[in-house]
């Protein structure tokens, strides 16, 4: 039976009653941790983020599938505590200062992880002070900013800035994502990249990291 | 011709090139109407809605002063807003710092809200439906007839003053999607789409039943010109629903509301709702509603589109994109050019911007954008 294939299958579908059996088996049946999150888990979320680019996926989907991603993992706990560390990178992740919005910015968190990203999540209304600190103690490989005011978002080129300044810039991708964001806000503000949704992010993300690796 | 009679026929697509500054959608934040003042505006325009309408001579539209959709409780009327529950909640800060406060709200969601603006959107927290044990609790608040809802308590004189008026009167009838959202939270109400349809079903059954009671009490002694729905159930990204759920849980709902209204007369049917929501116009027009604001530029929203693509099925209001208005006046007038003549030049549109205008936007930019509006009028 290809375990692998029947977890991505449950995650894609949502199914989270059905997936520790599947993780469990798999683990049973041999078949590597790296294998079960990369070909399984990760997989499922994929699936899901080609769907959601054709329109046959709405939030719904995304929140069920991430749940039984989330399931999967917690049946992992074990094996991947005995296991090499199987994350694909640390993000950062946070909504600017002034800007109270979090249903965007947890979706983004919720999709990197289901796509095997570790999350820091510093929350909303995050100053630049707070995401230059949080990235020079952490050294993540990607941080994202998110904005939802036309108002705040005039205060994402000072998180890019702060970064150039103390040095840091270099060593970390910046992606940021929002309503009244686009690319040409991205670019003009310093960022990497502009993500226009959850799936998007994580694309981005992991297309940075390869890069880099 | 009567401002009521003026707003029918543009509604009704009869009056061509005509332009009526609905108060209604031409939302501020208080930050904005702070920034202002500080530039020459009147105090009172702080507080008081009338006299911010008065000093930016606005065109009129009343509302029927029943409690039926989102409640703003800020000081001008604007954020923080809760759903229309009563008895509300006692409101109740549980910790408190320098900036903020949590507290739960006169709606019993918790939230943390900030000291420096009082309207402000809050951080929400914790909501107060959980399962249905609680809805079956909270839906006691959700009652239409709970005389504190009725705002008015000579209800007999208030009826016979608006059938003498001659401006337009608006009915909020309330909302599917929009207030189970602020009482269930985003995330749980999207999950149990899957986990508990039933369980939705039944909530969006008791929301229309708070719309045709509130709909029926108000209709047998009023006749109102046009209904609001509030629902704000898309993102950047477009609904946050697929269009088969909205088929599933919420057309049927829409249509009983709908044509309990068009059989009274009621033939301008409008629903709220910011984000990309070109994917449910069509459901909207196919549930009885035809007319939408705020038509948001930044979520990809163009009313020149939907005017060409739906025509005469649609009202529309507003999609003036708000960042034009900061920019200055070269930037405002190239934004109404590219819309405003083609939209009014068969009637059903009402200009606005496409959400309340943010602080980036001085007095003297929206005084222009007034006045290059105003200019536009041929009838």
């Amino acid at each position: 039976m290809d375990y692998l294939e029947k977890i991505a299958s449950h995650v894609e579908e949502g199914r989270n009653s059905d997936i520790g059996n599947c993780v469990d088996l798999a683990l049973r049946e041999g078949i590597p941790v790296r294998d079960v999150v990369e070909k399984g888990i990760v997989a499922g979320i994929e699936r899901l983020g080609e769907k959601w680019k054709e329109g046959k996926a709405y939030l719904p989907e995304v929140l069920i599938a991430v749940r039984a991603a989330q399931a999967g993992f917690k049946f992992l706990e074990p094996a991947l505590a005995k296991s090499t560390p199987v994350t694909k990178a640390k993000v950062i992740i946070g909504t600017i200062e002034g800007d109270m919005h979090s249903i965007g910015k947890d979706l983004v968190k919720l999709v990197l992880q289901a796509s095997g990203f570790t999350v820091i999540d510093l929350g909303v209304d995050v100053t630049p002070g707070r995401f230059q600190q949080v990235v020079a103690d952490e050294k993540p490989d990607i941080l994202g900013i998110s904005a939802l005011l036309t108002t705040t978002m005039t205060s994402i080129p000072r998180v890019v800035e702060a970064l150039t300044e103390s040095g840091l810039r270099p060593g970390v991708k910046v992606i940021l994502g929002g309503a009244p964001l686009d690319e040409e806000f991205a670019r003009k503000a310093g960022a990497d990249a502009y993500a226009k949704d959850c799936f998007q992010a994580a694309e981005l993300a992991t297309t940075f990291v390869q890069l880099s690796r | 011709m009567t401002s009521r009679e003026r707003f029918l026929k543009i509604a009704r697509f009869q009056l061509p090139n005509a332009i009526y500054l609905s108060p209604y959608t031409q939302g501020v934040w208080h930050k904005t109407l702070e920034r202002w003042v500080a530039e020459g505006a009147p105090q009172e325009i702080l507080t008081d809605n009338v006299a911010r309408y008065r000093y930016f001579e606005l065109d009129r539209i009343g509302m029927v002063r029943v409690e039926a959709s989102l409640i703003a409780l800020g000081p001008k009327g604007g954020a923080p807003f809760i759903p229309p529950v009563r008895p509300r909640f006692e409101s109740r800060v549980l910790e408190e710092d320098e900036r903020s406060r949590v507290r739960i709200n006169e709606a019993g969601v918790t939230i943390r809200e900030f000291k420096d603006d009082p309207e402000r959107m809050p951080l929400w927290l914790d909501y107060p439906v959980k399962n249905r044990k609680d809805w079956d609790e909270y839906k006691k608040r959700l009652d239409p007839h709970h005389p504190e809802r009725w705002l008015v308590k000579d209800w007999d004189s208030y009826a016979d003053r608006l059938s003498k008026r001659d401006y337009p009167l608006g009915l909020d009838v309330g909302s599917f999607f929009g207030l189970l959202r602020e009482v269930v939270g985003a995330e749980k109400l999207l999950l149990l789409f899957y986990d508990d349809p039933q369980f939705v079903e039944d909530m969006m059954v008791h929301m229309e039943y708070f719309s045709i009671q509130i709909v029926e009490r108000v209709l047998k002694d009023i006749q109102v010109d046009f209904a609001f729905f509030w629902e704000d159930m898309a993102w950047k990204g477009g609904s946050m629903i697929s269009p088969e759920m909205f088929r599933e849980f919420m057309m049927p709902h829409y249509k009983r509301v709908t044509s309990l209204l068009r059989s009274q007369g009621v033939d301008i049917i409008m629903v709220d709702s910011d984000g990309d929501i070109n994917e449910l116009i069509p459901l909207w027009i196919e549930s009885g509603v035809n007319g939408m604001w705020p038509l948001e530029v930044q979520a990809g929203v163009d009313a020149v589109e939907i005017r060409k693509k739906f025509g005469k099925e649609c009202i529309l209001w507003g999609n003036i994109d708000k960042k034009a208005l900061a920019q200055g006046k070269e930037a405002i007038k190239e934004e109404i050019d590219k819309k405003v003549p083609f939209l009014i030049s068969e009637g059903g549109y009402f200009p606005g911007p496409d959400h309340f205008i943010p602080e980036d936007v001085s007095l003297e930019n929206f005084q222009f954008y007034l006045e290059y509006l105003r200019s536009l009028d041929q009838s």
